[in-house]
């Protein structure tokens, strides 16, 4: 059973991660300038109020005693009440992360869509014109800034040939991951040229080894080689690339998610840091980095499963 | 010859105008793309612009402003009258008023209304109403106000989002131990008394409202308002998304166009491209104080401040960041503001006045001084550079520090800023707000500066008190003339608020507080 106690590892190795990102920000957004009564109540605030207010989100007292609540209220599963929504920062955080998620997935999905497939076309007909086609394509996927190309997809799919509507989210699933396609379309296309370069890399590598000159000779059919020999090994650094890069993609996520007026996760983490609101950005930072840290096991499960040596 | 082609104009545009009226249509939703979602939705709670801008579709007040935005007219009361003494306001409410769930608005509501709205523990707007000692009811139709001193701004208050009615027993009986802890249920799915009912709200997203029943108002075909099914906020906060969407048809209307678009707008043949007069003043405020974080500061020279005014060329910087939407200001408070005076631009351009003052002050050689920038802001950003260039003619070296919002509002509030960009809308149509803020030093230190005068001081807690109109509008015109002198702001610009409707859309206002009226807007079919 080594890959179970693999897991059991990884995931024992999770808590002390989770805990010191927690403590981290919890202290991190307490020393930033400003509070949440400032910032709430902005430029008109008179000093009376903004005590009042700070006093009665116990703020006024000290740093320690705060994340000493703080941490016995998260045993019990509650989260806070958010400070500019007035809502259970649980409840948020349902609403809008599982449409970050969503859209990560879709994205990460078109990625591949597009990276593998292209990604062994270029390796296979590499220093020809496909080849140059296609890493010339995705280069300028690559350095074109994610708003340009959200603003460009929205002007021409959305206003122009009207397939898509322009931005926004629906209200049924089907309608959801109709209003998604674009934004998921626009992340996946600087995260997919990334990935078919790493992949169109290790293709050419693992064609020339041994092993595979090996599974010719011995007569395989060459849908086999390709499956079975090359795309497993090729595969191997790519998906740690993958796995790396989920964070990444939930970092394009903010931009996106402006531009397309998405209702998600990354925007709300950006007001919650110009507002200065606490519960909010502790509760997103716990939940985010649970899943990033899910992200990477459930990688290196699957590095473990295409190599089962890392597992050892 | 041309006064006869004038009245022929003006008579087609009688007929023009009584044509649209007669052509009211009803029916349909109309969808307004919003930059920012709402926060919270209590009248007395919320302390943001994006609840108070929309806060008047749900709950109605005693008076409502007129379309101008400086006066007031019947709204949930009929009849107003303050006594003789100033010290009580008496207000009839209106025959058959009913909250949306139908059940009768009575004076019990409206007293209680008030007092939560004056309660000194409750939000940020009490001191809007702080006159009002108490509120009684006699009958079943009448609201006294008993005062504690005469407040000629005490009818306008009445027309301001904190002094919304709302419905006792309903809000009483929402769960919770505190005030506001009854309000985040409360208003979660709120019992409206203006022209609409909250129907949904997906946060960050989508707000729906839909007609209420039960609204008092009437409109031009005689029956009730509002004339819209409903209205459908959609939240886009990228500017070039807002008006692609609007572009597309896919929204009716968008508001806050950036100055750069509005042109192409106004030339769009599918859109009305609204410009709607407003209070808001774009300004720079200078800290006073003689030394800031233990330095000398050169700003408390009132002559230094004079000289940096007269350097600024606003034509210049309306044009550069307004795209020539905005125009110069005539006084620290807006155009439209009740009580304003004034008739020329504040600090015409004038290099040389500017260099002979900074020599009479004793910095010929000008200084090193800074400015708070707000991070990323383009308009902010523009109005620093140019502010930049246009100093360093003074000899003075100008730093921009580029911080986000409230980092700023901490050394803002901590009065160890040195200059900052700021811009302003009233909340109420009385000049008081605002002269309370920028010029009395007891509120929060004339705009954090620390700058005094013994006279305005004076003089603005005497109109406070003032219930002559006429001595009042001689006690503002002598407070404005000190400020507009020797005050600690460099004032820039006035904006319009741009607001880009689709050609189907009649009816619908933003007044110069900002506030966004839904409740006479209408769609063509």
């Amino acid at each position: 059973m080594p890959l179970f106690s693999f897991v059991l590892r990884r995931i024992l190795q999770m808590i002390p991660t989770v805990v010191f990102i927690l403590v981290v920000t919890f202290v991190l957004v307490r020393l930033l300038p400003g509070d949440p009564a400032s910032a709430m109540l902005g430029d008109r605030a008179i000093d009376a109020d903004v005590e009042r207010i700070n006093a009665s989100l116990g703020l006024d007292k000290p740093i320690p005693i705060q994340f000493l609540y703080f941490v016995k209220n998260v045993f019990t599963g509650d989260l806070g009440t958010s400070i500019a929504l007035k809502l259970p920062v649980t409840t948020i955080i349902m609403q809008r992360l599982p449409v970050t998620l969503m859209l990560t997935l879709m994205a990460a999905l078109l990625a591949l869509i597009l990276a593998v497939p292209l990604a062994f076309l270029a390796a296979l007909k590499r220093e020809q014109t496909a080849d140059a086609v296609i890493r010339g394509t995705f280069q300028v996927g690559l350095s074109m800034p994610v708003f340009y190309v959200g603003i460009l997809m929205l002007t021409v799919f959305g206003a122009t040939l009207k397939w898509f509507p322009v931005g926004g989210y629906g209200d049924t699933f089907g309608d959801r991951l109709y209003h998604l396609f674009l934004p998921a379309l626009t992340l996946a296309f600087s995260f997919s040229a990334v990935l078919m370069r790493n992949l169109r890399s290790s293709v050419i590598g693992v064609i020339n080894a041994e092993y595979v000159d090996f599974a010719r000779a011995k007569g395989l059919r060459p849908r086999t080689i390709m499956i079975r020999h090359v795309l497993r090994n090729a595969l191997i650094s790519t998906v740690t690339l993958f796995g790396l890069q989920i964070g990444t993609l939930f970092g394009g996520a903010v931009i996106t998610e402006t531009v397309f007026a998405v209702p998600g996760a990354g925007r709300l983490m950006i007001d919650s840091i110009y507002g200065r609101d606490y519960p909010v950005l502790q509760g997103l930072t716990i939940a985010l980095a649970v899943l990033v840290s899910l992200t990477f096991l459930a990688t290196d499960i699957f590095q473990a499963w295409l190599d089962p040596r890392i597992a050892r | 010859m041309k006064k006869i082609a004038k009245a022929a104009l003006a008579a087609v545009l009688l007929v023009g105008t009584s044509l649209s009226a007669a052509a009211v249509e009803r029916g349909g939703v109309m969808t307004y793309g919003r930059y920012a979602d709402s926060l919270f939705l209590d009248p007395v709670l919320n302390d943001a612009n994006v609840d108070i801008w929309i806060l008047s579709n749900l709950y109605d007040t005693l008076l409502l402003p007129t379309d101008d935005g400086k006066g007031v007219q019947a709204g949930l009361a009929t009849e107003w009258k303050v006594s003789d003494d100033g010290m009580s306001v008496n207000l009839t409410l209106r025959d058959g008023i009913q909250f949306s769930d139908g059940s009768p608005i009575t004076p019990a509501d409206v007293a209680w209304s008030l007092k939560r709205a004056a309660n000194k523990d409750n939000g940020i707007w009490n001191f809007l109403v702080s006159s009002i000692d108490d509120v009684t009811t006699e009958g079943d139709k009448t609201v006294v106000l008993k005062l504690k001193h005469p407040d000629p701004a005490i009818l306008a208050a009445l027309t301001v989002f904190n002094t919304a009615i709302l419905p006792q027993k309903v809000f009483e009986a929402a769960a919770g131990a505190t005030d506001a802890d009854k309000a985040k249920v409360f208003a979660e799915h709120p019992v409206s008394s203006g022209p609409f009912v909250l129907q949904s709200w997906d946060r960050g997203s989508t707000m729906k409202l839909v007609r209420n029943e039960h609204y008092w108002g009437k409109g031009e075909d005689g029956k009730p308002l509002p004339y819209l099914d409903g209205v459908t906020f959609e939240v886009l906060p990228d500017d070039a998304t807002r008006i692609l969407k609007l572009n597309s048809g896919e929204i009716d209307g968008a508001e806050f166009i950036p100055y750069s678009r509005v042109e192409e707008l106004k030339s769009a043949g599918n859109l009305n491209m609204e410009l709607f007069p407003s209070t808001r003043v774009q300004y720079v405020t200078m800290n006073a104080r003689p030394q800031v974080n233990g330095k000398d500061n050169p700003l408390s020279n009132p002559k230094v401040r004079q000289a940096m005014n007269y350097a600024v060329n606003k034509d210049a910087i309306i044009a550069i960041v307004t795209h020539g939407v905005g125009k110069p200001m005539t006084s620290y408070m807006s155009s439209a503001t009740p009580m304003h005076t004034g008739d020329k631009p504040l600090y015409a351009y004038d290099i040389e006045k500017a260099k002979s003052l900074m020599k009479e002050a004793g910095f010929e050689k000008g200084f090193d001084t800074s400015i708070l920038v707000l991070a990323g802001n383009q308009d902010e950003i523009g109005i620093a550079t140019a502010l930049q260039q246009m100093w360093a003619e003074l000899g003075i070296k100008l730093e921009l520090q580029q911080v986000d919002n409230a980092t700023r509002t901490q050394q803002y509030r901590d009065g160890v800023f040195t200059m900052r960009e700021a811009a302003w809308t009233d909340d109420i149509a009385d000049p008081n707000e605002i002269t309370s803020y920028f010029v009395y030093s007891p509120t929060i230190d004339a705009l954090h500066t620390g700058w005094k005068n013994e006279e305005a001081d004076k003089l603005f807690d005497a109109s406070q008190k003032e219930i002559d109109a006429t001595k009042r509008a001689a006690q503002y015109a002598r407070i404005q003339e000190i400020y507009n002198a020797e005050g600690p702001i460099v004032p820039l610009y006035e904006t319009p608020y741009p607001v880009a409707l689709s050609k189907k859309v009649h009816g619908f206002l933003q007044i110069p507080l900002g506030n966004n009226f839904f409740g006479r807007a209408w769609l063509d079919k």
